[in-house]
C-alpha cells in the first residue's frame, strides 16, 4: 500500500495541499489500522489525516475518486496488489525474452491441427494469454507498472499522452501479440479467435489510454495551475485577463486573510486597569508579602484602525475592482476598517460591504459612484464631513488612486489636516512612477502630506505594503 | 486507556453501534475519527457549524469509555495560569508566616552567612512543590490515572499564543513546569478540540491533529437522530419536519438551523400535539428554529412554498 499512498500524497501536493511528512506517516498508520476493505472508511481516514481544511477535504475527495477509481471494482482490488507493483514490473521484464523465444511457436501451433482444441496453446504470447484469460486485475497492475516506467507521471503537456500510451502498450508486450494476430489473420479457420483477440487488444489499448489521461489529470494539470498562480501574483493588475479574474479574487482573499491573521493579534500589557491581586501577591512573595511590584489585569489587543479611500473613476476602473476586492476581504478580517469610495462624490461603503457579498457590493458601488469625472477636491470635502473627526493619532489612512483631477482644485489643505491628525497616511498609486505628474495628475500636491507614496499595481505590491502597515500599526 | 478498552474500540463499526445505543447517531466519518484517535493516540480537531454535536461527541465518548470528562472552555485572554496550573499563593504566604519561627530554629548555631544559606538549601523548594500546586484542566487530564477525555472547547476563541502553548501538550502529552520539571501523562488522555472557525487555526496545531469536519447531517441521518432523541414523534411527521428543515438550510440565512434546533422543534411538535405541519403552526413556532428576526422575516412569506415543497418531496420519497 505504501507506493500508491505515496503517489496519492504526491498528487495531493500537486493540487496544492500542504501535506507534511509527519502527516503522511499518520496517514500510513491510519490506513494500516483501517484496512482497505471499506473505500468510504479509507477515504474518511485519509481525509482526517491529510486534509486540514474543508476546501482541502473536497479536493482530497475528488482526487480519491479519480485516483482509486471507485466506480470500477477490478481496479480497486488491483490497488491492493499495486503494493508489489515494482516487484511485478521486475518480474515482467524477464518474461519478455521468453516471449520472443515463443514468438516462433505460434505459427507452428496454428498449423498444427491437434492443438486447435486447447485455447492455451493457440494464443501463445503472454499478453494474448492474459487477454484471453481476462485477468483484469493483473492487467491493470501491469499497466500501472508500465506507466510508471514510461513516465506517465512526469508528462509536461497534453500532447504527450499518445506517446506514453504507445510506450505502455509496448512494455506490456504488444508487439509479439501483433505478430501473432498477423499469423492468426492469415488462417481462415482461426477467424473467430482472431476477432475476439483483436477486440480485447483494442479494449486494453483503451484502458491504457484512460490510465494515461487520468495520470495527466492527477499529476500534470495542477502544475500548470501552480505556474499560473505564481505569475498572477506578479502580473500588473491592469493586465490581468478577464478570464483569470475569478482566480485572482481567490488569491486576494487568501492574501488578506493571511495578512490579518498574522498581525491582528498583538497584545500589550498596560499600566492601567484593574489591579490583579493574585498575580501581585505572587510577584511579591519574595518581598515578605509587601506589595512591591504591581501587576495589572488589563491587556489590550492592538488592532490598527484603518480608513481606506478608493478611487473608482474611469481612469483607474480596471484596478479599482481589485482594490475593492482587497478592501472587502480586509474588512472581513480586520474589525476596524472603514471604507470609502469616490469619483466625484464620496460615500462610505463599510456597511455595504458588511451586508452584501463581494460581487453584489462591487456591482452596487460601480453603479452608484463610478462613471463620473474624477474630482478629488469635492471628494475630500465629503471626506472631511464624513470622517475627519474620527481620525485620531492611532488611525492609518490609505488612499488608492491616481490623483488625476481633471485640472480642478485638489484641496490638498484637507489632505494636510488628515495627515496632521492621523498616525500616518499612505498613498497607493496604480500608475508607475514615470507617469506621476504627467497630464492632469497632481500627485506631487498631495505627496508632502503623505507618510509614503508608493506605486501599487500587482498583488505582490499590495501584500508588501499592507504587510508593512500592519507590522508597524 | 487503549489496553483497558481494547474490545470497545476494536473497529469503527463497533463504536458506531455502541454510540447509537447511547443515543448519539453518528456517521461513518465520525466513528472512524474516534477509532483512529483512540488507536493512534492523536487529538481530534472537530470543526463544523454550531449545533451539530461537536461537544456532544466528547461527552458520549467519555460516557462510552467510562472515563472522566475534563472540559476546558477557551476564551480570549485564557492563559497558562487558568489552563494548566497555578501556585496556591495564599497558602504559600500563610505558610511562610507560620514557619517564620521555625526558620529561627533552623538557623540557630549557623556560623556565617555561607553556612546559613547552605542550611537553607537543604530544605529544597518546599513552597514550590506539588502540595502547593493548583491543577487546572490540562494538568488534571495528564495526571488522571485511568486516562481522561479532555475537551478543549472552542479553541478558536483563545489567542494564538495559547494555541502555541498547547503544542507540546498535544504531541508529547507532557508539560513543563519550570519549578518542578516535566510532567508526563500517566495514561494518555483522548483530546478533542472543537472549533467554530471564527479564525484560522495555525498549521502547526492542525498538523498534530486528526481533522474531522461534521457537516449538517443528510435527511436520512437526521431522521435517525430525531427518532432516537424524540422517539414518540410519528414517522410521517418526522419525515416532513426533517424535509422542511433541509429546505430551510438551502436558503441564505444568517444562522441556519442546526440539529439541536431540529430536536427542540420536534419536542415542541410533540408537546403541542401537532398532527401535521401547517402554515399557522410553523409561523408561530418558527422562533425555535431561527434565531434572528431578519431570518424569520425572510422565511415567513415563503412558508407556503417551503411547506408544499417538503410535502412533495415526501410523496416522491414514498413513491420510490
Amino acid at each position: 500500500m505504501q507506493k500508491p499512498l505515496g503517489d496519492f500524497i504526491y498528487a495531493l501536493r500537486e493540487h496544492g495541499l500542504p501535506v507534511s511528512p509527519a502527516e503522511s506517516l499518520d496517514a500510513m498508520q491510519a490506513v494500516r489500522l483501517i484496512g482497505i476493505e471499506h473505500p468510504l472508511q479509507l477515504r474518511s481516514a485519509l481525509g482526517m489525516t491529510l486534509a486540514k481544511t474543508q476546501e482541502h477535504l473536497i479536493v482530497l475527495e475528488t482526487l480519491f475518486q479519480q485516483f482509486f477509481q471507485l466506480n470500477d471494482h477490478t481496479h480497486l482490488t488491483s490497488q491492493n496488489e499495486r503494493a508489489d507493483e515494482t516487484n511485478l514490473a521486475e518480474a515482467q521484464e524477464p518474461h519478455e525474452p521468453q516471449a520472443q523465444a515463443q514468438e516462433s511457436q505460434p505459427s507452428d501451433a496454428a498449423t498444427d491441427p491437434q492443438s486447435n482444441d486447447s485455447t492455451g496453446a493457440v494464443v501463445a504470447s503472454p499478453l494474448g494469454q492474459q487477454l484471453m484469460d481476462n485477468e483484469q486485475a493483473a492487467l491493470s497492475v501491469a499497466i500501472a507498472a508500465a506507466g510508471a516506467q514510461s513516465g506517465a507521471q512526469t508528462m509536461q503537456a497534453v500532447t504527450q499522452q499518445s506517446q506514453v500510451t504507445y510506450r505502455i502498450m509496448r512494455k506490456l508486450g504488444n508487439e509479439p501479440l501483433n505478430q501473432e494476430l498477423l499469423a492468426l489473420s492469415e488462417d481462415p479457420e482461426q477467424n473467430t479467435r482472431f476477432i475476439e483477440l483483436k477486440r480485447r487488444q483494442q479494449q486494453l489499448q483503451q484502458q491504457a489510454r484512460e490510465y494515461v489521461e487520468q495520470q495527466y489529470l492527477l499529476f500534470t494539470l495542477p502544475k500548470g495551475k501552480q505556474l499560473r498562480t505564481q505569475n498572477l501574483q506578479r502580473v500588473k493588475l491592469t493586465n490581468v485577463d478577464h478570464h483569470y479574474q475569478a482566480q485572482m479574487g481567490q488569491l486576494i482573499q487568501q492574501a488578506a486573510k493571511k495578512l490579518a491573521s498574522l498581525h491582528s493579534r498583538r497584545r500589550k500589557v498596560s499600566k492601567r486597569g484593574l489591579l490583579d491581586v493574585r498575580r501581585t501577591i505572587a510577584a511579591n512573595a519574595a518581598f515578605d508579602g509587601l506589595l512591591f511590584h504591581t501587576k495589572w489585569k488589563a491587556t489590550r489587543i492592538e488592532r490598527p484602525k484603518v480608513l481606506v479611500l478608493c478611487d473608482v473613476s474611469g481612469s483607474v476602473s480596471r484596478v479599482a475592482r481589485f482594490l475593492l476586492l482587497f478592501l472587502h476581504s480586509l474588512q472581513d478580517v480586520l474589525p476596524k476598517v472603514r471604507s470609502f469610495v469616490f469619483a466625484s462624490d464620496m460615500g462610505e461603503v463599510t456597511e455595504l460591504f458588511e451586508r452584501l457579498t463581494v460581487e453584489e457590493a462591487l456591482a452596487e458601488i460601480m453603479d452608484r459612484w463610478a462613471n463620473r469625472p474624477t474630482d478629488y477636491g469635492c471628494a475630500l470635502e465629503d471626506f472631511k464631513r464624513l470622517a475627519l473627526n474620527d481620525i485620531d493619532p492611532k488611525t492609518t489612512v490609505i488612499m488608492l488612486g491616481d490623483a488625476r483631477n481633471n485640472q480642478s482644485d485638489g484641496r490638498s489643505d484637507i489632505w494636510q489636516q488628515v495627515y496632521q491628525r492621523s498616525q500616518r497616511v499612505l498613498w497607493l498609486n496604480p500608475e508607475g512612477r514615470f507617469s506621476w505628474d504627467s497630464g492632469d495628475s497632481i500627485i506631487s500636491e498631495y505627496a508632502p502630506y503623505c507618510s509614503k507614496v508608493e506605486p501599487c499595481n500587482s498583488l505582490n505590491d499590495i501584500n508588501r505594503i499592507l504587510n508593512n502597515l500592519l507590522k508597524h500599526g | 486507556m487503549i489496553i483497558r478498552h481494547a474490545d470497545k474500540i476494536k473497529s469503527p463499526q463497533r463504536i458506531q453501534q455502541s454510540f447509537e445505543t447511547l443515543g448519539y447517531i453518528c456517521s461513518d466519518a465520525i466513528a472512524t475519527a474516534v477509532y483512529l484517535a483512540c488507536q493512534l493516540q492523536k487529538p481530534i480537531l472537530i470543526e463544523g457549524p454550531p449545533g451539530v454535536g461537536k461537544t456532544e461527541l466528547a461527552k458520549k465518548t467519555a460516557e462510552y469509555l467510562n472515563a472522566e470528562l475534563i472540559r476546558m472552555q477557551c476564551y480570549e485572554g485564557l492563559d497558562e495560569a487558568k489552563a494548566l496550573y497555578e501556585w496556591k499563593y495564599g497558602k504559600q504566604l500563610l505558610y511562610t508566616q507560620l514557619l517564620k519561627d521555625q526558620l529561627g530554629d533552623v538557623m540557630r548555631g549557623a556560623k556565617g552567612l555561607d553556612e546559613s544559606v547552605s542550611r537553607l538549601h537543604q530544605f529544597g523548594d518546599i513552597f514550590y512543590s506539588e502540595e502547593f500546586l493548583e491543577t487546572r484542566p490540562l494538568l488534571q487530564a495528564l495526571k488522571s490515572d485511568e486516562g481522561a477525555i479532555l475537551l478543549i472547547d472552542e479553541i478558536d476563541k483563545a489567542d494564538q499564543e495559547f494555541e502555541a502553548f498547547l503544542l507540546e501538550m498535544l504531541s508529547e502529552y507532557q508539560v513543563s513546569i519550570p519549578e518542578i520539571g516535566t510532567i508526563k501523562a500517566k495514561s494518555k488522555p483522548i483530546v478533542m478540540l472543537t472549533s467554530n472557525n471564527t479564525r484560522e487555526l495555525g498549521d502547526a496545531l492542525k498538523r498534530r491533529c486528526l481533522h474531522l469536519y461534521i457537516p449538517f447531517p443528510d435527511p436520512h441521518l437526521e431522521q435517525k437522530i430525531i427518532s432516537s432523541q424524540v422517539p414518540e414523534l410519528k414517522a410521517d411527521l418526522r419525515e416532513q419536519l426533517v424535509n422542511f428543515v433541509a429546505e430551510l438550510r438551502e436558503l441564505s440565512l444568517k444562522k441556519t438551523p442546526a440539529v439541536s434546533e431540529t430536536i427542540d422543534w420536534a419536542r415542541a411538535l410533540l408537546l403541542l400535539n401537532v398532527e401535521e405541519l401547517d402554515r399557522d403552526f410553523v409561523a408561530n413556532t418558527l422562533n425555535l428554529l431561527l434565531k434572528f428576526q431578519e431570518d424569520i422575516e425572510q422565511v415567513t412569506p415563503e412558508l407556503h412554498q417551503l411547506l408544499s415543497d417538503s410535502k412533495s418531496s415526501l410523496r416522491r420519497a414514498k413513491k420510490s
